[in-house]
């Protein structure tokens, strides 16, 4: 899902630019309202952790692996969907520019994708199915497998408008690839979620309580 | 990706003139040869330009003293996923070309066209050679030097705060990664094990991560309070040393950016072509 250079023209990659820019500056606004300036320091520690999340390998099927995207992650446990965008665009940063995994003209196609969309999916899908299903299992796999999913559909729409992928294509491949990733990423995300509410669950910010008899 | 951490920052601590040039000017260079890359229309003309960036890039990587197996190796770990979509291009139509020729029929109606084989090429080059001044840039500069660079040309107070914060954790939990693994392993412990139910593979995954996310946490919770004791506040920012550009650096800079926007405008002015 990581766009690398050279897949979206110059101007459209500069347009998404723009569009990144807003968000992240919303996003930078969110933690110093918010979060309150001295803050910072703990989301930051927090967005190497969730770099070195990204890097367990999470067995898909006939051998294939995929990773955690932790958008919708950070986005439950911190109670909003900017902390996604703030913590995906410092991942993202130093994922392109260490690693050269996305492009840098391409940067702010992917923190739409996965930072703004993924963030917004996740948060917003977990919080409308808490009110409906009371279900914390439920709203975080649907939640974590939607900000899996979209942000993959939006990368395939991405390309179809630079014109290096055919849309309906670009759509079935990503779309069921990472449908099937998504899987694994919202039963993760659920165990991951669980294990945190169990533990600690002052850390969480979003109404979900500690399972009974934890 | 978290393997890889320590090996780029082993190779960014050696010395050489390109280790030693200021950040600035090695993330200016690299940038822009990204950007031109990028810039240059989905043309063969780029096959020209991509080739003549290489060799500047390749004249640089000799500079730097290290060996063109850690660039291949760096290479090798980024192109697959993407080279199979560069790949799949034969097959497909695009918007660039009007007119698209058979050169082979495959069964169930596949189509390999000589215009998505240029296709693939003219973004297979673009895309190797923007990579190559990623590895360049990474391989060179040290994270802390990279992100004072950074911040010396105008990255927002609270990012420059951030990243660093990020940067010197990445290798925390790197190293907590690998414990994690090491211990998993002793416990025989192989998520690719199909002898273990996928459910209680994902459940032990999941809460190993959900562990690492805590121990992050709780990481961040003790910088936090740390910082705290030193002063940490609302009007803090990162400091940085002004330090100028010194002139050889200032000429090396002007000649690479001179010679970035030369060669895409000549190649195109003058339909020039070395193959």
């Amino acid at each position: 899902m990581h766009i690398p250079d050279a897949f979206i023209p110059i101007w459209q990659g500069a347009i998404y630019w723009i569009i990144a820019l807003v968000f992240v500056a919303l996003a930078l606004r969110w933690a110093r309202n918010e979060m309150s300036e001295e803050k910072l320091p703990l989301v930051a520690v927090l967005a190497a952790g969730i770099f070195a999340l990204q890097s367990f390998n999470l067995p898909v099927s006939m051998g294939t692996s995929g990773h955690l995207v932790g958008g919708a992650l950070a986005a439950i446990i911190l109670g909003s969907p900017f902390a996604a965008i703030f913590i995906l665009t410092l991942v993202l940063i130093v994922q392109a520019i260490l690693f050269g995994d996305g492009g840098i003209t391409v940067l702010g196609a992917n923190i739409i994708n996965m930072g703004v969309i993924g963030g917004f999916v996740g948060f917003y899908t977990f919080r409308g199915l808490m009110g409906v299903t009371k279900s914390m299992p439920v709203s975080v796999f649907f939640a974590a497998w939607l900000a899996c999913l979209i942000p993959a559909l939006a990368c395939a729409v991405e390309m179809y408008v630079a014109g290096t992928f055919p849309l309906i294509e670009g759509l079935v491949a990503m779309g069921i690839y990472h449908a099937i990733i998504g899987i694994i990423e919202g039963f993760v995300t659920v165990a991951v979620i669980y294990l945190i509410t169990t533990a600690r669950p002052d850390l969480v910010d979003t109404g979900v309580k500690a399972p009974a008899g934890a | 990706m978290i393997e890889e951490l320590f090996q780029i920052e082993r190779d960014a601590y050696k010395d050489s003139p390109v280790h030693r040039l200021d950040a600035r000017v090695k993330i200016v260079i690299a940038f822009a040869a990204i950007i031109a890359l990028v810039a240059v229309p989905y043309s063969p003309m780029i096959y020209t330009v991509g080739a003549v960036f290489f060799l500047f890039f390749a004249l640089l990587w000799c500079f730097t003293g290290l060996s063109p197996v850690i660039y291949a190796r760096r290479a090798l770990a980024i192109i697959p996923l993407w080279g199979v979509i560069i790949f799949f291009q034969i097959f497909l139509k695009n918007k660039y070309y009007t007119t698209y020729d058979v050169i082979m029929s495959l069964p169930f109606g596949i189509n390999i066209y000589a215009q998505s084989v240029e296709f693939a090429f003219i973004l297979l080059v673009k895309f190797v050679v923007c990579i190559s001044f990623i590895i360049l840039l990474s391989t060179t500069t040290k994270m802390p030097d990279m992100l004072e660079g950074g911040a010396r040309m105008g990255l927002p107070a609270e990012f420059a705060l951030a990243l660093g914060m990020m940067i010197r954790y990445l290798f925390v939990f790197g190293y907590m990664f690998r414990k994690m693994n090491e211990t998993l392993k002793t416990k025989c412990f192989d998520a690719f094990d199909r002898k273990l139910s996928y459910r209680y593979r994902l459940r032990q995954l999941g809460f190993t991560m959900g562990t690492m996310f805590i121990r992050s946490y709780e990481q961040g919770e003790r910088v936090y309070t740390s910082m705290l004791c030193r002063g940490y506040g609302r009007e803090s920012y990162l400091f940085v040393e002004r330090k100028p550009i010194k002139r050889p650096e200032w000429a090396f800079l002007s000649l690479s950016l001179a010679f970035i926007i030369a060669i895409p405008i000549i190649v195109w002015l003058g339909q020039f072509s070395i193959f």
